[in-house]
């Protein structure tokens, strides 16, 4: 404290970010502190470094449009012994596709999910629903029956890491020419690149 | 009439997978109840496991081998079954399409992009893990619950809608009814005890199987006692006293 009953910035920033599971955007810890925003972000930035990964076992992390304090990775394992609970098991590779799929061509329902992929993938939509990385966030009213729209979430940001969608790769960037051009000469010879199949198994 | 639990084998086989970690059986009820997908269960990581759990010697090997043959067998042919594109559509109740070469490179390589990105995924998901926030979860105030139109309409809908039936096509018609059968059983007791098998000897298998319910369905309800001196010999329906 800078004097009695007069917290810093730090400080006023530190006690809000103390108490929320999840991340707060900046507007909210302006309002919630009072501090305008030259002084938030001097602040931040402060602990920023305090907080980083070499230096505490409390990291300040910039994800999901705003700010959360969590533990330190190093130091998980005594975490999840003082919790007695295991870390949740690693998603599977269809979870992980479902989740691109989701990531980069939705919104989208769970029928145009299943298309890309080329199997049914409403029990693993389900799971991911189930673990919050995945939410139905409207309808497609152009399609019979009015699926659900299917989207990533804050918590997929979150763990993540990321910040916004725009963090991530841009899918063109993550296939070369030359490997689509394989793609199409051995679709046109007649065999199938191993990994270009119906969804992984 | 004595029933012997059916031998489980198997019961002791506990199987450690990165989707699954617990008794074998267990993991074959998930799969059954649709609580797991099958695509998700690496079959030949399943078969290593079972491999580096077999016993030499063991009293029960033999027939622990071929339960387990038979049901990993079983799981093959359900993943392949789902994971054919044909069937799967098939099931789906979608059109039957045929894709140009055109439209199928299309979708290899949209599924291509999309498999890297996954792969993507995972490396930032690993790289992320171990971040745990403050476990102070602030309880809602009244007032500031805010509920958009449209995540309303989403749930009622979800709520109020109808679910969608199972696919009954692979099923024939309805040839015979319980009811139907339980009559004809009454009919014949009124002439005195009768051997289940001289009662279905011109019946098909459908129509023997629905006479057998039929009788025990009967034989709860107290309308007839069945009577069979040994395991697997004659079967016989007596009226009740």
């Amino acid at each position: 404290m800078t004097e009695r009953n007069q917290p810093s910035p730090e400080h006023l920033l530190e006690a809000v970010l103390l108490v929320s599971a999840s991340p707060i955007n900046r507007s909210d810890l302006s309002s919630a502190t009072g501090l305008s925003t030259q002084e938030m972000q001097a602040a931040l930035a402060v602990l920023a470094e305090r907080y980083s990964l070499q230096t505490s076992g409390i990291v300040l992390r910039n994800v999901a449009g705003g700010y959360q304090l969590s533990t330190n990775p190093s130091c998980s394992g005594a975490v999840e012994r003082f919790r007695d609970e295991a870390r949740p098991a690693p998603l599977s590779g269809a979870a992980h596709e479902v989740l691109a799929c989701a990531l980069y061509l939705g919104p989208l329902t769970r029928g145009a999910v299943s298309r890309v992929r080329g199997v049914n993938s409403d029990a693993v939509v389900r799971s991911l629903i189930e673990r919050h990385l995945l939410a139905e966030v409207g309808t497609d009213h152009d399609a019979p029956g009015s699926p659900a729209l299917l989207s990533v979430t804050d918590e997929f940001l979150a763990a993540t890491g990321m910040s916004s969608f725009d963090d991530f790769p841009s899918m063109g960037s993550l296939v070369t020419q030359e490997e689509l051009s394989r793609v199409r000469d051995r679709l046109a010879s007649g065999a199938l690149p191993p990994d270009a199949g119906s969804g992984s198994s | 009439m004595t029933f012997e639990p059916a031998g489980r084998s198997l019961s002791d086989f506990t199987v450690e997978l990165e989707v699954y970690s617990g008794p074998y059986e267990w993991l074959l009820a998930l799969i059954l109840k649709d609580e797991l997908e099958i695509f998700e269960v690496p079959l030949r990581e399943l078969v290593g496991s079972y491999l580096g759990s077999r016993e030499q010697g063991a009293a029960n090997g033999l027939e622990r081998d071929t339960d387990f043959a038979g049901s990993a067998a079983s799981l093959i042919l359900l993943k392949s079954r789902t994971l054919s594109p044909a069937l799967d559509a098939e099931a789906e109740g979608a059109d039957d399409e045929s894709l140009s070469p055109q439209e199928l490179a299309e979708r290899l390589t949209e599924y291509l992009k999309i498999r890297r990105a996954a792969e993507r995924l995972r490396e930032i998901f690993a790289s992320n893990a171990g971040h745990y926030p403050s476990g102070h979860t602030l309880p809602p105030r009244p007032g500031r619950l805010r509920i958009k139109p449209d995540r309303l309409s989403l749930a009622a809908r979800q709520t109020f809608s109808r679910l969608i039936e199972p696919p009954v096509r692979h099923l024939g018609p309805i040839t015979v009814t319980l009811q139907e059968l339980a009559g004809m059983i009454r009919t014949a007791l009124a002439r005195g005890p009768i051997s289940y098998e001289s009662l279905t000897r011109d019946m098909d298998r459908l129509n023997k199987a629905v006479t057998f319910a039929a009788a025990l369905s009967l034989a709860q309800e107290g309308s007839l006692t069945l009577a069979q001196t040994e395991p697997l010999g004659p079967l016989t329906l007596k009226p009740s006293a």
